[in-house]
């Protein structure tokens, strides 16, 4: 017996990944861990993200809560991506328990972006 | 007869999990359980009791004819499951006097190995066989694990996530040899391919009809008329069945199940032509995607199911991205499981290659069509996933 694992928004997210790809001369993160590999990647201008983009390879929630995170952050503060917490992702998509893990890579990654973009703009 | 759900873009390719009933055993179950059908108790001795246990008779002549044995070896389970809870609890259990040695192997079904489980925990000892990397039992290996206390030996016919077909005539010839008894899990292939158990040298023998266009809820156990080959009841109660498997008979579904057996016998030839033609159509469609692999024996394996695995593709991923294809990522029963199968990591398939496999699994049903827009949907969620993906980490 087996009820949709998916929530709708999982599976729009998942078909339809709009922030997917890479950004030519930008910083990137790319960690691997848990079965997951994440690879983010930002433009950020006068302290805000102007452009987000992501690669993933890991399950359908890990694939929308990459594209949940592009999402949300794109045009935000660049510090508001450093104090990123996953648990607004796993709450929101909603991510089953046992995925929580892989979605902390993503803060992980995000966290690290974050940093970095903090580093180069020097801000 | 597509096996359609509510939205009609869905393609079903998943009837090594289970089949659509047939229309025409679908009509007669409909009829026997009108208030004009046969709603009698098959052990009440008045008339209506006495036609269902016609009805029933008939049934097992009909699933006798299929597999070419004595309609009185049949006993009637729930299914596959308890078929095999059957012959292996209940054989073990009854001639331990001649030993507590079994032999199994890791790639059989959960309803084999959990219940070779149980034996252990009662004290039994168990001997797991790993095949070669095709999936296939080596004989030579199996015969080195023979010794005086052997018992039981159990090897399913035909695997259900990779079709991969054992040898059962030889595993059986090995085992007749020594007196040990040789149970068959034949739920993939009973009805499927053909299987006369009065030429191979088999004891037991589980089957189930959800899987051959019959009914679910309705399977069968086979015991040879042969010294030295029974079973003790898992259940007790009004006698039915000799005392082997008690509880009223079902007599729709039993009839139902004949009935199957009964297309199954006349179509296998036609049914085994088609799905070859199929899996052949689909396999030809994607073979040239890099990094894919079919999991299984090249030759010796059913045609009605291929499982491929892919590299760089992350399997539950893939299996959405697939939709509106309903196929499996491993056996139906662990489709809700992440885990990689265990049927193939036995195969040695790394986790992530085992993680990525996907049983495609056709039917009478299935057409032409549907394996060309297969393979479509699969192309387009490989391309799709692989784009996504970021390189390996340096």
């Amino acid at each position: 017996m087996s009820a949709d694992p998916y929530s709708g928004r999982v599976r729009a997210l998942f078909e339809h990944p709009v922030h997917a790809g890479s950004l030519e001369q930008a910083p990137q993160v790319l960690i691997e861990d848990q079965g997951v590999r994440i690879a983010l990647t930002a433009q950020a201008e006068d302290g805000r993200i102007r452009a987000f983009r992501f690669r993933a390879y890991g399950c359908p929630h890990v694939v929308a809560a990459a594209e949940a995170l592009c999402e949300r952050y794109e045009g935000r503060p660049v510090a508001e991506l450093e104090a990123f917490e996953a648990v607004d992702l796993v709450r929101d998509l909603p991510v089953p328990a046992e995925k929580t893990g892989r979605i902390l890579v993503i803060e992980d990654a995000a966290r690290s972006l974050g940093k970095t973009l903090r580093d180069v703009s020097g801000s | 007869m597509a096996p359609k759900t509510d939205q009609r873009d869905m393609i079903y390719l998943d009837y090594a999990a289970s089949t659509p009933v047939d229309p025409h055993v679908a009509d007669l179950m409909a009829d026997l359980l009108k208030s004009s059908g046969e709603h009698g108790n098959p052990s009440s001795a008045h008339a209506f009791g006495r036609r269902a246990t016609t009805r029933i008779a008939h049934a097992a002549v009909q699933l006798g004819a299929l597999l070419n044995v004595d309609p009185a070896s049949l006993t009637w389970t729930s299914g596959a499951t308890e078929s095999d809870n059957l012959a292996i609890l209940g054989a073990a259990r009854l001639a331990q006097h001649r030993g507590r040695h079994l032999i199994t192997m890791r790639t059989e079904h959960k309803a084999v190995t959990d219940a070779f489980d149980r034996l252990q925990r009662e004290g039994f000892e168990v001997t797991w066989l790993d095949p070669g990397t095709d999936g296939l039992l080596d004989l030579a290996a199996l015969e080195a694990e023979f010794r005086a206390d052997t018992q039981l030996v159990s090897v399913m016919h035909v695997n259900n996530e990779t079709g991969v077909i054992q040898d059962i005539a030889g595993i059986g010839a090995l085992c007749r040899a020594r007196g040990v008894l040789f149970h068959v899990d034949a739920a993939q292939s009973v009805g499927k391919l053909a299987l006369d158990l009065a030429e191979l040298p088999v004891d037991l023998l589980s089957m189930t009809a959800h899987k051959v266009y019959g009914p679910k809820g309705i399977g069968a156990l086979y015991i040879a008329d042969r010294p030295g080959v029974a079973v003790e009841p898992l259940l007790y109660g009004g006698g039915q069945q000799r005392g082997l498997r008690p509880g009223t008979l079902p007599t729709h579904q039993i009839a139902g199940f004949g009935l199957a057996a009964e297309i199954a016998r006349e179509s296998m030839h036609d049914d085994l032509e088609r799905l070859t033609g199929l899996r052949d159509r689909l396999w030809g469609g994607i073979r040239d995607l890099p990094g894919i692999h079919v999991n299984g024996a090249k030759d010796a394996r059913f045609p009605g199911i291929l499982n491929v695995s892919i590299e760089d593709v992350e399997g539950e991923s893939l299996l959405l991205a697939l939709e509106p294809l309903c196929v499996a990522t491993g056996s139906a029963c662990n489709s809700t499981n992440s885990e990689p199968s265990y049927v193939l990591r036995a195969l040695g398939r790394s986790d992530a290659l085992a993680q990525s496999a996907i049983r495609f699994s056709f039917g009478r049903p299935t057409t032409g069509e549907e394996i060309d827009a297969a393979i479509d949907r699969y192309r387009l969620a490989v391309g799709k996933l692989r784009a996504l993906a970021p390189e390996c980490a340096a």
